[in-house]
C-alpha cells in the first residue's frame, strides 16, 4: 500500500506535477497560490530541473511556451487576475498546438476582487479563454488527492492533445490540507517528434500559429476543431452519487460539491432522495449523463460560487422541461452545505 | 464520529497552528482529515479562522457553518461562533480578551483566561496552546499523548519551546 | 527543400548564406530588415549554429524572420520573444535561441521582457531593428519615434509635451549588470553594415561563451513609412536618426573584448 501524507493542495499540484515528469515551471506570485511558486522554488532545482520567478504572468506563459516547444513538460500557475494575463500565451498555444499544463487557482474576481475562494473563471476556463476558436480540456480537482492526481492526468492529456490543459481549482482548496496517497512517478514521457529541440541531422521545425495566407487558415482550425470534437467524446469525467433513485440531482464542482455531499448526506438523513453529479472535466462537460438524468424527471440544483456560470451548461444539458435551481454564493464566500441543504428543503 | 471543528481569532493568535496540530493528531491516528484556513487579507492582526475536520469517513464539506466544537479566541470570533455551535456542542471562550457569557443552554460553553494561564506556564505566547488543551479536556476528538507526539516531531529541535508547548497543552488539560 | 540554385555557381563572388533558403522576402523595398536577416544568416554560417539556433519570431515587420533561416523557429506573442527564449535556454543550455525584435515589439508592448532578460543575463541574443516607427500597421508613433516626426497616428509630427521623448534602449540596458554585450550600429552604407555584421556575431559569441545577452540595436530604414524615396532612406537615418541614437558600443564586458579578437572585420 502506498504511504498517506497530509498535504496542502497548492503543494498537491506542485507533487502531481513533479511526479509526471514536470521539468520547468514559470510562475510570478499571486494569492492564493504561493506556496505552490514557493515549493517549486526548492523542488525543482533540487532535482535539476528549471523554477523561474517571472516578472509578470504574461512573462510566465510565454516562457511556458518556449518550454514546452521544446517538447518539455511544463506548467505555470496563478490565480484569477494573472489567468486574464495569460489569455493571450495560452491563446497562442492552443493555436499552435504546444502542451502544457496551467494551474489556475481561482479568486474572487472582477477586478482585483479578494483573495477569498471563488469559481467565478469558470466560463474564461471553459470557453477558451483567450481570442480565437480554441478549447482546453479544464480539469476541476475536489479534493487535496485530485488536485495530485489531476495535475498528472493533465500532463497526460496535454500530450496526448498537444494542447494547454488546465487544472481549475477554487482558493479554499488551494489552502486546505487533506491526507492524500502518494503517486508513483511517470515512468516514460511521450516522445514528441514535434519539438523545435535543434534542428541536428533532420529538417528544420517550426512551431506557430501565423498563416500569412488566408486560405490556409481554416483548415488549421479544423483540425483543431476536430481535436475538441474527439475530448468531447472521450475525455468526459464525472463522478456521480447515489443518483440511481435520485429525485433532486445537485451539479457541484470543486470546493462547492464538497460542501454539496454533506448537504446531501443530510438531507438523505431526512429521507430526501438527493444526488450528486460533479464535474471532473467542465470542459468537456458531462451533458450527456445530465440529459440523461433530466430525462428520468430530476430536478436539479446547481450549486457554485460564482453568479451562475456553470448553471448554463447545465440549462443547456438538461432543457427547459426540469425545474433548476441555482445556490450560490460569490465575492470570496464559501458555499456552505446550510444553503445547499435549505434549497433541497424547498425543492422537495 | 465526525469531528468538527472551528477555531477564530486574531491573525497572530495562533488560530491556524492549533487546528494544524488538532488534524496532524487525527492523522496520525488514522482518521480523515481536512484543514481549511480562512482569513482577510492582512498577513498580520486580521481576523482569522481555520475548520478541521476529523473523521472516520469520506469528508465532505471543508467549510464548517456548524461545528461541534468552536474556539473563539477574541471578542469577533465570539461574535461570530457562538450562535453557530451545534446544540450540545462545545464553545472554548478566550475569557482573557472575551468577557461575554453564552445565553445558549444548549451549549456547554467553557471559559479560560488563557492569557494568565499561558504566563503561569512561562509565556503568554503559547495562549492557543492553552485553549487546546481545554478543547482535548472536553471532548475526546484526539488524545492529549498524540498531540504532544505531533509536538515531539515538530520541535524536536527547539527543547524549550517544545516543553512550554507541552506545559501549556497539560495546563489546558488540568481545566475541568 | 533547395538551399543551393545561384550559390553552386563556381564564379560566385557574393553568395547567399549557406542556411538562408532560397526565397523571396516578405519585406518592402527599401527595408533594412533584410540586411540584417542576411547579416544573422551569415553569423549563423559562420559559427554552424543550424544544429542549436532557435530563431524566436516577434510580432511586426519581423514576424516572419524564421522563414528565412533553416534552423528551428517559434513564434512569440507580441514584445515576449525574450521570454519563450529564456525559457528555451533554460531548458536546453546547448540550443541558441535568437530573436530579431522591432522598436514597438521591444520598446513598447515587450519592455519588461526585455529588461529583464537582459538583467537575470539570460544567454540569448537579442537584435533590435530600430526603424523609429510601427511599420507593419503601418507607421504609427513608436516608443522610439523621433521628436517631431510624422507618423500615421502624429500627423503633426511627435510633440514632447503631448507624445513624451524618445527611449534610448541601448542605454538603459546598458545600466544593467546582466547583458555581456550592448552596441548600436546602423545600416546606411556598407562600412557600417560591416561593423554591424560584427556587432552582431559578437552578439552571438558572447551567450554561447555564457557571458550574458548579446544585444545589437539596428538602425534601420523604413523608407515607405518615412515617406522618402528608398535611395534617400539611408541619408534619412544619418540626418535624423544618429544625432537621437548615437553609435557604438555601450557595454562590453571585459570577457567579451577577449571574444573580439576572434571576430573579423
Amino acid at each position: 500500500m502506498s504511504e498517506r501524507t497530509l498535504m496542502g493542495g497548492n503543494i498537491a499540484i506542485a507533487e502531481g506535477a513533479i511526479l509526471a515528469g514536470c521539468g520547468a515551471y514559470f510562475g510570478y506570485p499571486i494569492t492564493p497560490q504561493n506556496d505552490l511558486l514557493e515549493h517549486m522554488s526548492v523542488r525543482l532545482p533540487a532535482m535539476g530541473r528549471v523554477f523561474l520567478q517571472t516578472e509578470s504572468e504574461l512573462a510566465a506563459i510565454n516562457m511556458v511556451y518556449g518550454a514546452a516547444a521544446t517538447g518539455v513538460r511544463c506548467m505555470t500557475s496563478t490565480s484569477s487576475p494573472g489567468f486574464s494575463l495569460q489569455q493571450e500565451g495560452i491563446s497562442y498555444m492552443a493555436g499552435a498546438e504546444v502542451p502544457c499544463v496551467v494551474a489556475n487557482i481561482m479568486r474572487a474576481g472582477p477586478g482585483l476582487g479578494n483573495i477569498g475562494g471563488a469559481q467565478g473563471d469558470y466560463m474564461q476556463c471553459t470557453r477558451g479563454g483567450g481570442h480565437g476558436d480554441y478549447y482546453l480540456i479544464t480539469l476541476a480537482p475536489a479534493s487535496v488527492q485530485e488536485m495530485m492526481d489531476l495535475t498528472m492526468l493533465a500532463f497526460e492529456l496535454a500530450d496526448k492533445y498537444r494542447n494547454p490543459t488546465l487544472v481549475m481549482a477554487d482558493g479554499f482548496l488551494g489552502q486546505s490540507v487533506e491526507s492524500i496517497v502518494m503517486r508513483e512517478p511517470v515512468k516514460s514521457l511521450p516522445p514528441k517528434d514535434w519539438a523545435i529541440d535543434g534542428a541536428r541531422g533532420r529538417d528544420r521545425r517550426l512551431i506557430n500559429s501565423f498563416e500569412m495566407n488566408p486560405i490556409d487558415h481554416p483548415k488549421r482550425i479544423r483540425l483543431l476543431l476536430e481535436k475538441y470534437e474527439r475530448m468531447r467524446l472521450e475525455e468526459v469525467r464525472y463522478e456521480g452519487m447515489l443518483l440511481d433513485d435520485a429525485e433532486i440531482v445537485i451539479v457541484a464542482y470543486g470546493s462547492a460539491a464538497r460542501a454539496a455531499m454533506t448537504a446531501m448526506n443530510r438531507a438523505r438523513k431526512n429521507n430526501f432522495k438527493v444526488g450528486l453529479l460533479r464535474p471532473i472535466t467542465v470542459f468537456p462537460f458531462p451533458s450527456q449523463v445530465l440529459s440523461d438524468l433530466a430525462e428520468k424527471g430530476s430536478k436539479f440544483i446547481v450549486a457554485e460560487m460564482s453568479s451562475g456560470q456553470m448553471l448554463e451548461d447545465v440549462r443547456i444539458s438538461v432543457g427547459n422541461q426540469n425545474e433548476i435551481k441555482l445556490v450560490n454564493t460569490y465575492g470570496g464566500v464559501p458555499l456552505t452545505p446550510d444553503m445547499i441543504f435549505e434549497a433541497i428543503d424547498l425543492m422537495s | 464520529m465526525n469531528w468538527e471543528i472551528t477555531i477564530s481569532g486574531f491573525g497572530g493568535q495562533g488560530v491556524l497552528f492549533i487546528g494544524r496540530l488538532l488534524m496532524e493528531a487525527g492523522f496520525a491516528s488514522g482518521q480523515q482529515v481536512s484543514w481549511l484556513p480562512y482569513y482577510s487579507g492582512e498577513k498580520r492582526g486580521g481576523m482569522c479562522s481555520c475548520f478541521v475536520n476529523i473523521s472516520e469517513e469520506r469528508i465532505g464539506s471543508i467549510f464548517i457553518s456548524h461545528p461541534d466544537i468552536a474556539v473563539a479566541m477574541n471578542p469577533a470570533a465570539y461574535a461570530m461562533l457562538e450562535p453557530d455551535v451545534k446544540p450540545d456542542g462545545l464553545l472554548i471562550v478566550n475569557e482573557s480578551l472575551v468577557k461575554e457569557k453564552s445565553q445558549r443552554p444548549d451549549l456547554k460553553a467553557v471559559y479560560v483566561p488563557t492569557v494568565e494561564l499561558a504566563k503561569e506556564v512561562g509565556d503568554e505566547s503559547v495562549a492557543n496552546i492553552i485553549a487546546l488543551g481545554a478543547v482535548l479536556a472536553r471532548a475526546p476528538v484526539v488524545t492529549t499523548s498524540s498531540v504532544i507526539r505531533v509536538l515531539n516531531q515538530m520541535m524536536s529541535k527547539n527543547k524549550p519551546q517544545l516543553e512550554l508547548n507541552k506545559a501549556a497543552l497539560l495546563k489546558g488539560c488540568e481545566l475541568s | 527543400m533547395s538551399n543551393r540554385g545561384i550559390n553552386d555557381m563556381d564564379n560566385a563572388i557574393f553568395r547567399r548564406p549557406d542556411i538562408m533558403p532560397d526565397r523571396a522576402t516578405h519585406f518592402c523595398p527599401g527595408c533594412g530588415h533584410g540586411i540584417t536577416q542576411r547579416l544573422i544568416g551569415e553569423v549563423l554560417d559562420d559559427l554552424r549554429l543550424r544544429d542549436k539556433a532557435i530563431c524566436v519570431g516577434s510580432i511586426g515587420c519581423t514576424v516572419t524572420s524564421y522563414l528565412y533561416y533553416d534552423v528551428d523557429g517559434t513564434e512569440a506573442p507580441h514584445g515576449r520573444a525574450p521570454a519563450v527564449a529564456t525559457a528555451i535556454k533554460r531548458c536546453h543550455p546547448d540550443l541558441h535561441p535568437f530573436a530579431i525584435q522591432g522598436d514597438g515589439d521591444l520598446a513598447s508592448i515587450g519592455m519588461a521582457e526585455i529588461v529583464h532578460a537582459a538583467a537575470r543575463g539570460e544567454n540569448i541574443t537579442i537584435i533590435f531593428a530600430n526603424n523609429a516607427n510601427y511599420g507593419m500597421t503601418g507607421g504609427q508613433l513608436a516608443p522610439t519615434t523621433l521628436v517631431g516626426m510624422y507618423t500615421s497616428s502624429t500627423i503633426a509630427g511627435r510633440k514632447e509635451d503631448r507624445h513624451g521623448f524618445p527611449i534610448r534602449v541601448s542605454e538603459m540596458l546598458a545600466t544593467l549588470d546582466g547583458p555581456a554585450y550592448i552596441s548600436r550600429v546602423s545600416l546606411h552604407n556598407p562600412a557600417n553594415v560591416r561593423k554591424a555584421r560584427k556587432a552582431i556575431e559578437i552578439a552571438f559569441r558572447a551567450p554561447l561563451e555564457g557571458l550574458g545577452m548579446g544585444f545589437v540595436e539596428v538602425l534601420s530604414m523604413c523608407p515607405i513609412n518615412w515617406k522618402v524615396e528608398p535611395v534617400n532612406a539611408p541619408q534619412w537615418i544619418v540626418d535624423n536618426m544618429i544625432p537621437q541614437y548615437p553609435l557604438g558600443e555601450f557595454k562590453c564586458k571585459p570577457e567579451v573584448e577577449e571574444l573580439k579578437k576572434a571576430v573579423r572585420g
